[in-house]
C-alpha cells in the first residue's frame, strides 16, 4: 500500500517537521529546566506517539477504517484534538493538586504564626504587638 | 568535624523506634534528624520521644524533597558531614564509619553504600538486580560514573555536595540522577561495600509494574540530563 495515499506527502512532511519541532523545543525546556520531566512526561509520550502515526500513516489509515473517517487526513486532525484534549486533561489534574498542597500550606502557615505569637507572649514581649 | 544523619521517613512509626535505638548505638556522635514527609501516623511523635529532631511535612513530597530538607537543614547548620541513612530499617548504622572515612581523609564528596560489592545481607530482587545493573552501565554511560549500586539511598556526602544537594536535587526516583548531577558538578564519586537488610516491618511501597516505570523514568531523566553544569531547576 502507498502511504502517499493515506496521507498527502505535504501534510505528512509538514506535520513531521512541526512534531520534531515540538519535541526538540520540550526537551530543551527540560534540560534547561524550565520544565519539569515529571510534569511534561505525558506530553513527551503523546508527541512521540502522534510523531509515529505521522511517519507510519498506516496506522491512520487503519483508525480511519474503524471509525469510518472518509479521508484518512481527517483521522490526523481527529488524533490531534483527542491529543490536546489528553494533555490539557492531565494539566489540570495538576493544576488541582497544586492548588490543594497550597490550600494546605496556606493553613499550615496560619497555624504556624499563631503558634509563634502564642511563644512570643510566653517568652514575655507582651509590650510589643503581634505581628501583622 | 560535624555529622548529620538524615533519616527520611513516611509511616515509620513501627520501624523508627529500631532504627533510633541502633544510630544511638552505633553512631552516637552523630547528629540525627528524621524528616517526616506527610506521614499520617505517629512517626512524628515516635521520632522525637527518641530525641532526634524532626522536619515535619505537612504534604507528602516525595524522598527526594524530603532528602533535599535534611540537606538544606544540614548546610543551614553548617555540618562538615551528612549521611541518608532510611528509616524503614534497611540500612545498619555499622557501615556509617566505613561511609564516611573516605570523604574524611579528602579523596571523595559522595560515598555510596553499594550492596554488590561484597557477599551477604539483602541485595534485592533478582528483577531489580537486572534492572540495577543497566542503570550502573546507563550511568557510566552518560557522565561516566563507575558506580555499582546507583539505587542505593544509603550515601554520605561531604560538606561540598551537600551544598550542592540543598540547591539541587531531583524530585523522582532521585537516587541514580544524583550521582549525574554530583559527577557533572564536578564532585568526586565513589563507593563502599554495605550491607542492607529486608525492611523491619510496613510495606515496601514497590511492585512489578513500579519496577518498569521507575526503570523508565530514571532512564529518561539520565537521557534528558540538564545542560548546564549545575543541574538547572530540580527543586531549588
Amino acid at each position: 500500500m502507498n502511504p502517499q495515499s493515506v496521507l498527502p506527502r505535504e501534510l505528512q512532511l509538514t506535520a513531521v517537521m512541526i512534531l520534531v519541532g515540538f519535541l526538540g523545543w520540550v526537551v530543551h525546556l527540560i534540560r534547561s529546566a524550565r520544565l519539569s520531566l515529571r510534569d511534561s512526561l505525558l506530553w513527551v509520550l503523546s508527541t512521540f506517539a502522534a510523531l509515529l502515526m505521522t511517519v507510519f500513516p498506516q496506522t491512520l489509515k487503519w483508525v480511519a477504517i474503524h471509525l469510518s473517517i472518509e479521508v484518512p487526513s481527517n483521522a490526523l486532525f481527529a488524533a490531534a484534538i483527542v491529543y490536546l484534549a489528553i494533555n490539557l486533561l492531565s494539566t489540570t489534574i495538576a493544576v488541582s493538586g497544586a492548588h490543594t498542597r497550597v490550600r494546605r500550606l496556606t493553613q499550615e502557615c496560619t497555624l504556624l504564626r499563631a503558634e509563634l505569637n502564642e511563644l512570643r507572649a510566653q517568652v514575655g514581649n507582651s509590650e510589643r504587638k503581634p505581628a501583622p | 568535624m560535624r555529622g548529620l544523619i538524615i533519616v527520611p521517613a513516611l509511616n515509620e512509626a513501627g520501624n523508627l523506634p529500631r532504627v533510633l535505638s541502633a544510630i544511638a548505638a552505633l553512631a552516637p556522635t552523630w547528629d540525627v534528624v528524621v524528616v517526616d514527609d506527610g506521614s499520617t501516623d505517629a512517626t512524628e511523635t515516635v521520632a522525637s520521644q527518641r530525641g532526634a529532631r524532626v522536619l515535619r511535612s505537612v504534604i507528602n513530597l516525595g524522598i527526594g524533597a524530603a532528602v533535599q530538607t535534611g540537606y538544606l537543614w544540614a548546610r543551614d547548620r553548617k555540618y562538615d558531614l551528612a549521611v541518608q541513612l532510611d528509616g524503614d530499617g534497611q540500612h545498619d548504622p555499622a557501615f556509617i564509619q566505613a561511609l564516611v572515612e573516605p570523604i574524611k581523609r579528602g579523596q571523595l564528596d559522595v560515598v555510596i553504600g553499594s550492596r554488590f560489592l561484597s557477599e551477604g545481607g539483602f541485595r534485592s530482587t533478582s528483577v531489580r538486580r537486572v534492572g540495577i545493573r543497566y542503570l550502573s552501565w546507563f550511568l557510566r554511560f552518560r557522565c561516566g560514573a563507575k558506580v555499582t549500586d546507583p539505587t542505593s539511598g544509603f550515601r554520605a556526602v561531604g560538606r561540598r555536595a551537600l551544598e550542592f544537594f540543598a540547591d539541587y536535587y531531583p524530585t523522582d526516583y532521585p537516587e541514580p540522577e544524583a550521582i549525574a548531577l554530583a559527577v557533572r558538578h564536578g564532585l568526586r564519586v565513589g563507593e563502599v561495600p554495605v550491607r542492607m537488610e529486608e525492611r523491619f516491618s510496613g510495606k515496601s511501597s514497590i511492585n512489578v509494574w513500579r519496577t518498569v516505570y521507575y526503570f523508565l523514568k530514571v532512564s529518561l531523566a539520565l537521557l534528558l540530563l540538564p545542560t548546564s553544569s549545575t543541574g538547572g531547576l530540580l527543586q531549588r
